[in-house]
């Protein structure tokens, strides 16, 4: 009886419950056990675990359950209104671009214009009217940066959510 | 049943699709259905990998938080109660992780070495077995056994998962989780026969 004999009964064994195995399998086994006791003990020890673990029973506490749900639940709420915040913030991050590309050549314009009636440089007046059009966003992409979300949450953005979460669920 | 949030008619295949497409959908009450079947095995599971009752409720709750976060990663065309096992691994190995710096097939002792601690209100596994003596010698014995054995000795036996199914959760080669099954089973012998480790 060589090794590779043991690994296949052992493997035949491993199986026999679970996966199961073939009616050869099963005669080649059982005529192995008759000759190896080595295999054998594995066998009754193979046996007794999975009787002795089956025979364990936990049963989760009804009180945690119900704390899980309430978690999952407040989880899922809050995973929901930052989704709805983040649609929110990308469509007024599209809008504030669209309009900006459309409009800057009418501020770059009346720049000129300005400039041209009170006699300025325009080494004065371009930086001035890039920072009027772009002061604005940067100042409220940094507030909204420094700031928590809440803050923002004025009565279009809570009608948004609440509308959004209702939809959801 | 969860099948039964959805439809009392559908099969298994239909069911895992279904709760594939409410986890991307963050359902609510498809979660709660998965929770109300799911509750004692994968808090068993849990148990057995900490060794503790009170931390395994703690993964638990962690665990459904990490099922709600990461649904959409859940393609519905393996077993439900594989990807929830493999988040629950993934969990508890985080957590032993995090008490013990060391990778997890060095450890020998479930966290802090100490025997289990059962909470008053709900009885642990230990309790329930405390009627007969040879369960609660050969749940010692179990409690005794790495991690990484007694892991492999719960999913086999009493989730009863296949050999390639539990290679899969765990992450290691088929021919590890026999070996780790075999070792696992002797380690427990003494006890199961009745002599000691």
């Amino acid at each position: 009886m060589n090794r590779n004999e043991h690994q296949r009964a052992i493997d035949l064994l491993t199986q026999r419950n679970v996966e199961g195995i073939s009616a050869a399998e099963a005669r080649w086994l059982e005529a192995h056990l008759e000759q190896c006791q080595e295999c054998t003990s594995f066998a009754v020890a193979l046996n007794d675990t999975e009787q002795a673990l089956r025979s364990f029973t936990l049963m989760a506490p009804v009180s945690l359950v119900e704390t899980t749900r309430a978690r999952v639940h407040a989880r899922a709420q809050e995973l929901r209104e930052q989704q709805a915040r983040a649609v929110l913030m990308g469509v007024s991050f599209c809008l504030g671009v669209l309009t900006s590309t459309l409009t800057a050549w009418i501020w770059w314009t009346c720049g000129a214009w300005v400039a041209d009636k009170l006699g300025l440089p325009s080494g004065i007046i371009e930086p001035g009217v890039l920072l009027f059009w772009l002061l604005p966003a940067v100042a409220i992409a940094v507030l909204m940066v420094a700031m928590p979300p809440t803050v923002f949450e004025g009565s279009l953005m809570q009608r948004f959510l609440k509308e959004h979460v209702r939809g959801a669920r | 049943m969860v099948a039964a949030a959805f439809s009392p008619l559908v099969t298994m295949e239909t069911e895992e699709a279904q709760i594939a497409t409410s986890l991307r959908r963050r359902d609510p009450d498809v979660l709660d259905a998965l929770i109300e079947q799911y509750q004692h095995r994968l808090l068993r599971y849990l148990a057995h990998m900490t060794g503790n009752q009170a931390t395994a409720e703690d993964l638990f709750q962690e665990t459904w938080i990490r099922v709600l976060e990461k649904g959409h990663q859940y393609d519905g065309k393996s077993k439900f109660t594989t990807w929830l096992m493999t988040i629950a691994h993934n969990v508890a190995i985080d957590h032993l992780r995090k008490k013990t710096p060391a990778s997890l097939d060095q450890m020998r002792e479930t966290e802090d070495s100490a025997p289990w601690e059962p909470v008053a209100q709900s009885p642990s596994p230990f309790e329930q077995a405390a009627a007969m003596e040879d369960k609660t010698r050969i749940q010692a014995a179990l409690e005794g056994l790495p991690p990484i054995f007694r892991e492999v000795l719960v999913l086999r036996f009493q989730e009863q998962m296949k050999l390639e199914e539990i290679a899969k959760l765990v992450g290691i080669p088929l021919a590890t989780v026999k070996t780790r099954l075999y070792r696992g089973v002797m380690a427990l012998r003494p006890a199961l026969l009745g002599g000691s480790q």
